[in-house]
């Protein structure tokens, strides 16, 4: 049933556009193209650890999949009452098989990330071995997110707007578009740490951690702790908490959906 | 014969949440409304059961709680077998994608599996006869086509039980008939079936038994032609503009009429050949008034302008409360008078209420000139006229005040409560329907109701006298601030009327009704033993005792008051 959910999700997505689900490589691209023409060209911003394109591009592939899938699963059980009225599956299919959906949406721009990777660095480091995990954190953790805005939505339709902002702020909050050393050259080490602590601060290290080589010095001064645990643990505790948020509300939601 | 039933329903019940529209918090204000109320019954093995009933009688609902998609509130569902069901058009069709791919859609989402479908995919297409439209979008379908492709899908996956509602309407002929064919296959290979619908005449061609629903209560459950019968009686007293079924020299046990649309109130109907001049409301001694005492007499005088020869009038008063309980609806032809042909000209009609016996409280009246059938109306003015009604003591929520005596009991055990109105709030009692709190204390050891002739019995005449004896095996010791309370309620939960006497030593009283103002159908008693010092029932048993009223007239409402008519019809000049 879940595949049929993703599928649909899918379909839905690529079946009208001319050229389909080209989008899924074209759209990403086109994005970084853009930061890049702003930061890299017109604002000269320089980064040590790697290729400024290489370093763009591991930050907005994985966060568009973040925001992507928090943005659509949030508005999804109201999108999706009709289906949710009618048939007895348990709902947190619905805000699931959207964010499925976009992990594999996400894929393509992954490969691309590797190949970009492989072709300007001349192979990948070693921890490349890493990257399902990392891969499964960050899909726990969007999902627990995702699950949990689904919910509030229904109950409260500001929620919609203030996530808006608030993943355009977090963005920001993201070394993406500037090196991780600045924030310690200008804010000072403690600051730094509060900073590498930040879960999505840290899956982004973990994704540059295993695919761009030569990033390990930037992390200096970041224990091993905050670079793996605070990410891993983030991801767990948010989806456990969305979870019994789930369970405690699910028998209301049809009731909040018919109004 | 199979002995285990396909389904098994054990006093489910289901509440909705209604948002109250204004809010906007995130803690949102629910309202409860209880869709299904505590019902029962079972469906055997490969029968068809159909379930009528008016539109929100709860009959989705139902299916609904059959075919898995929601689970009730309270009670329990047993279900035997696989169940499939078919709801409005399809669950979970996808106007984007194509008729194909929302096979896969909609069969997962009902339970079935990817191999299953393809494996029975060529069958589905050429049953929905969608032919080349079945890779197109979904959007580009008909109401028609969506409902053949989803019905498709239904009927060529395996199952036991199969809950279908009221969609069969929307196909064409020949492709309703294919259905049929394909219903009756079913039947034959002995499927279950349970089938909503508002077609009658479906139900009886293809229905084995049939369970009728209003107001989310089980009315009936059993054979076909009766259940039908049932159903359009409940109709004919429910709705305005259709005729009722002839009167019938039968008792009448429920006058069913028991709340009114208020969203007429205030309007005229009617084709206007007889236009409603003035009414006026009188006392006893002749003067207008519009505020009288619970108990009073009051006089309804209604002239009227006739424009044309008018055949079989007859007249018709109603008097509801203000929140639209339906209180007392007399008319001309349920009080055996004839209908008569008018002449055009001025005349009146008046009807005399002897003894008001409602509640104090504020209440609208309808005043209506009908034609033969109640089919039409000539003039209806609906809730037209507000009637304030006072009483020594504000007793919001009850209907009636029916003078009644205890016994053995003085004039001063009578009394009334100002925690009566808090406490006994029928909306929260509502929901507790044979609730029961005992204590030591208390033990009721029996409740019986007696008729006109003293014979014990739970069916009761309408305007004859009634008893109520109450036997308690043990009581606390008398002090003050104890009470014993008995409520009368009708069987939707409407607070009828509330009796109220301080406890004292005796354990074995009654209450005497010399006349019995309640007119047909069900009602429960409770009773209660209060401690106003704890502020809480010591003993409350809740709607737990049965009482049927019959008449052998069919008066619309609950409470019965005595009355006269009169009237002055135009005269051939």
């Amino acid at each position: 049933m879940i595949r049929e959910l993703v599928l649909k999700d899918l379909k839905i997505r690529y079946s009208r556009p001319a050229i389909g689900f080209f989008w899924a490589f074209l759209s990403p691209l086109l994005m970084v193209a853009i930061l890049y023409l702003v930061f890299s060209v017109i604002l000269q911003v320089k980064i040590k650890e790697a290729p400024f394109l290489l370093y763009l591009m591991s930050a907005v592939f994985p966060w568009r999949f973040f925001q992507d899938s928090v943005l659509s699963s949030t508005t999804s059980l109201v999108d999706n009452k009709n289906l949710i009225k009618e048939s007895s599956i348990p709902q947190y299919l619905i805000p699931l098989s959207i964010v499925l959906a976009n992990a594999i949406n996400f894929l393509p721009s992954l490969g691309i990330l590797l190949l970009t990777a492989i072709f300007y660095l001349r192979g990948l480091p070693f921890f490349i071995v890493l990257l399902p995990i990392i891969l499964a954190i960050h899909f726990v953790a969007t999902m627990g997110i995702s699950l949990a805005a689904s919910i509030l939505y229904i109950k409260c339709r500001d929620i919609k707007y203030i996530l808006e902002a608030v993943l355009q702020i977090l963005f920001y909050l993201t070394p993406a578009f500037y090196p991780l050393s600045l924030i310690k050259e200008s804010f000072g080490p403690a600051w730094f740490t509060v900073y590498t602590h930040n879960p999505f601060v840290g899956i982004l290290n973990l994704y540059r951690l295993t695919i761009l080589k030569g990033f390990y010095p930037a992390l200096k001064g970041a224990g091993a702790v905050s670079i793996f645990l605070v990410p891993l643990g983030f991801a767990i505790v948010i989806l456990a908490l969305s979870f019994s948020y789930y369970q405690k509300n699910k028998t209301i939601i049809n009731d909040y959906l018919s109004y | 014969m199979h002995a285990v039933p396909a389904i098994i329903i054990q006093a489910i019940c289901k509440k909705y949440q209604l948002m109250k529209p204004a809010s906007r918090s995130i803690n949102i204000n629910f309202e409860a409304l209880w869709a299904l109320n505590d019902l029962s019954f079972e469906v055997r093995r490969g029968e068809i059961l159909g379930i009528i009933g008016r539109n929100g009688a709860g009959k989705t609902t139902l299916l609904n709680i059959i075919a898995g998609a929601l689970s009730p509130t309270r009670g329990e569902i047993k279900v035997h077998g696989r169940v499939l069901g078919l709801f409005s058009l399809g669950v979970g069709f996808q106007d984007e994608l194509t008729g194909r791919e929302n096979i896969f859609l909609n069969g997962a989402l009902i339970g079935a599996t990817r191999k299953e479908l393809e494996h029975k995919l060529d069958a589905i297409i050429e049953f929905s006869e969608l032919g080349n439209f079945i890779d197109m979008p979904l959007g580009t379908y008909s109401q028609g086509m969506r409902l053949r492709l989803a019905f498709s899908v239904i009927v060529n996956l395996d199952f036991d039980i199969l809950a279908i509602d009221e969609v069969l309407a929307v196909g064409d002929t020949l492709f309703q008939s294919k259905c049929f064919e394909r219903l009756s296959e079913f039947k034959r290979e002995g499927k279950t079936m349970v089938i909503t619908t508002q077609n009658t005449a479906w139900i009886e061609r293809f229905c084995d038994r049939v369970v009728v629903l209003n107001h989310g209560m089980l009315v009936f459950c059993g054979a076909v032609a009766e259940g039908v019968a049932k159903y359009q009686s409940l109709l004919s007293t429910e709705k305005f503009f259709v005729a009722p079924v002839e009167n019938s020299p039968k008792l009448i046990e429920n006058t069913k009429k028991w709340s009114e649309d208020m969203s007429d109130w205030g309007k005229q109907l009617g084709t206007k050949e007889v236009v409603i001049e003035s009414v006026k409301l009188t006392d006893r001694f002749g003067f207008m008034c519009d505020k009288i005492k619970t108990g009073d007499f009051l006089k309804i005088k209604v002239h009227f302008n006739a424009r044309n020869v008018i055949k079989a009038v007859h007249f018709g008063i109603a008097i509801f409360r203000q929140d639209g309980v339906y209180c007392f609806g007399p008319n001309t032809v349920f009080d055996g008078y004839d209908r008569y042909n008018i002449e055009p000209g001025r005349g009146w009609f008046a009807l005399a209420f002897y003894r008001v016996v409602l509640a104090p409280g504020e209440y609208r009246i309808s005043v209506a000139i009908w034609d033969k059938n109640e089919a039409i109306a000539f003039n209806y003015q609906s809730g037209y006229y507000r009637l304030t009604i006072e009483g020594p003591h504000i007793r919001k929520k009850e209907l009636l005040s029916m003078p009644y005596r205890f016994k053995p009991g003085s004039f001063l055990d009578k009394i009334d409560l100002p925690w009566a109105i808090g406490v006994l709030d029928h909306n929260i009692l509502n929901e507790q329907w044979s609730r029961h709190i005992d204590s030591d204390q208390v033990v009721l050891e029996s409740l019986k109701i007696f008729g006109a002739h003293n014979k014990e019995t739970v069916i009761l005449f309408t305007a004859l006298p009634a008893k109520i004896t109450i036997n308690f095996s043990r009581l606390p010791v008398p002090r003050a601030g104890l009470y014993i309370w008995i409520g009368i309620y009708r069987e939707d939960g409407i607070y009828c009327q509330g009796m109220y006497k301080k406890l004292k030593k005796d354990k074995r009283f009654s209450i005497e009704f010399r006349r019995l103002l309640l007119l047909p159908g069900s009602y429960n008693i409770s009773v209660g033993v209060w401690d106003n010092a704890q502020h809480s029932f010591i003993m409350h048993h809740h709607g737990v005792y049965p009482l049927r009223v019959v008449s052998d007239r069919g008066h619309h409402g609950t409470v019965y008051l005595e009355h006269k008519w009169s009237w002055s019809l135009p005269k051939y000049k």
